[in-house]
């Protein structure tokens, strides 16, 4: 299998709850592709799945042609991810935070002292480097996410509301940082913003009660519904039997 | 990397917080007031310190004791803390499994835990010299003893965290086992002539009772022979060693098989 990413067949209970049916997804390598759905669709489901956090009840999740459930080890290794909203150790600063999580990944010295300050920078945060997270706001916790998720420069990133909580000027930054940095990576990232899975991806998979409803180009959805929103709109408004 | 490489760093950091947490400066802070009441208040109400040195020593050994039940507050958030605090949604997506976790986490609590019992030991050791002009070989036993319970009340401490959905239930769910359930079943079967040495509390208490057991302390302030209705007989050495190694292997290896398998929605 080529893609970084392949869902099959993938099926998760809670309890007696559906949470996923059946669903299969492909992810092509350097794309950038949303998650679409509305509340309760499955979307965290779907990338907790992929991340090692929630076991399928059946079905298969890989990552780079690796199964997640049976090595979840060298799945990890190829991605970076934020998963809900990102909580650090608050006795440590931003610097310790990373220092651990890249040390973890095999990252060593001067090496991962310099990536820490690059991606510190690359999210702002550089003048609260010094600070123990305790002190931090959301906004700031969610960029440290971000920082953490590009530490190690991973070929695939999985991202679930990567811009909630943060300010209209994070969320722009936020957007310049994946579109720059997501150019040699591929992207696959759960969101309700359709304006910002519209600027930052070129493909959607709209999912609602667990099951694939379309995956397509952008441009194509457009073509067919007229626009993003609208196709949104018009595949989850069925109710599943 | 190795999973031995990824092991010493989970541990290195996990020490760190300890080392950072008021928690720690606060059971020291209470294993030196012990330690002190000991000291001043035995001579003060005893009309001087004990003939026998083995008493005095007994007595000391509340200190390390007192510092191993605060390895329950060091251990209680240490599985259930990362799924309450939502840490584990960044913790888990590295490639770092969840074995080299739990054990990194449990060495670097023994650790943090074993430093204030050997400091309470230090002290135990200076008083009697002080007091005596020497420091009964017996205190080397009780110290290993200490050690071996602090591992287990770790271990027990692991079990309940890695069950509990936040870490104050942990932390009061093994209290209340270890403080009261066991404590209470101890005193009954005593009391009954039945056998208790399998109790983490009955254990505990080797670690006064290698000094001489309970006859000592019956007999160490001028006798109080016939005062209890039952007849007390001092924990076997051998067989709490057995139970607390018990104890420390079962509750860590459920506490890792348990929180492999938990999920975190």
């Amino acid at each position: 299998m080529s893609e970084p990413i392949v869902i099959e067949n993938l099926t998760k209970y809670y309890n007696k709850f559906l949470a996923l049916d059946n669903l299969s997804l492909r992810i092509p390598e350097k794309e950038n592709v949303g998650l679409l759905g509305p509340n309760g669709a499955g979307k965290s489901t779907t990338l907790k799945i992929l991340c090692g956090l929630l076991r399928a009840s059946s079905g298969t999740a890989y990552i780079d042609g690796v199964s997640v459930a049976e090595k979840p080890e060298q799945a990890l290794s190829r991605i970076g991810a934020i998963v809900e909203t990102p909580e650090f150790y608050s006795f440590l600063t931003p610097e310790e935070n990373l220092g651990y999580l890249g040390r973890l990944r095999g990252m060593r010295g001067d090496e991962l002292k310099s990536r820490i300050k690059e991606v510190i920078k690359l999210v702002s945060l550089q003048d609260w480097n010094k600070v123990k997270v305790e002190k931090f706001s959301r906004g700031m916790k969610q960029r440290l996410a971000l920082a953490q998720t590009l530490l190690h420069d991973p070929p695939v990133l999985i991202l679930d509301e990567p811009a909630l909580g943060l300010d209209p000027r994070g969320v722009v930054e936020f957007r310049q940082i994946i579109e720059g940095a997501g150019k040699n990576k591929t992207v696959f990232f759960a969101s309700h913003q359709l304006v910002e899975v519209h600027q930052i991806c070129t493909q959607v998979a709209i999912i609602d009660h667990g099951r694939l409803l379309a995956y397509d180009s952008i441009a194509a959805l457009e073509k067919k519904y007229q626009s993003l929103e609208l196709a949104y709109l018009k595949l989850t408004e069925t109710p599943i039997e | 990397m190795s999973k031995f490489e990824k092991l010493r760093i989970v541990t290195g950091y996990e020490f760190l917080k300890h080392i950072r947490r008021a928690r720690l400066y606060i059971i020291l802070g209470l294993t030196l007031i012990a330690e002190m009441a000991v000291l001043i208040l035995v001579p003060v109400l005893g009309d001087g310190f004990p003939d026998n040195v083995m008493v005095m020593a007994a007595l000391l050994s509340i200190g390390p004791s007192l510092a191993t039940i605060g390895a329950i507050f060091f251990a209680g958030d240490a599985i259930a803390g990362e799924f309450e605090s939502k840490t584990g949604f960044i913790l888990f997506t590295n490639p770092v499994g969840r074995t080299t976790l739990v054990i990194g986490k449990y060495l670097a609590c023994f650790a943090a835990v074993a430093l204030l019992v050997i400091l309470g030991y230090v002290i135990v050791s200076i008083s009697l010299l002080a007091i005596y002009g020497n420091v009964p070989i017996e205190t080397l036993s009780s110290f290993g003893l200490c050690l071996l319970y602090t591992g287990s009340v770790v271990s027990v401490t692991f079990f309940f965290s890695s069950i509990s959905k936040g870490a104050m239930a942990a932390t009061v769910i093994t209290l209340v086992f270890i403080m009261v359930i066991t404590g209470i079943i101890d005193s009954i079967l005593m009391m009954t002539g039945q056998p208790h040495w399998f109790l983490l509390s009955t254990n505990g208490d080797t670690i006064a009772t290698v000094f001489g057991g309970y006859e000592l302390f019956m007999g160490g302030f001028g006798g109080a022979g016939g005062m209890m209705p039952f007849e007390m007989e001092s924990p076997n050495i051998g067989l709490s060693v057995l139970s607390m190694a018990i104890y420390l292997v079962v509750g860590f290896v459920s506490s890792i098989w348990i929180t492999k398998r938990r999920q975190l929605a």
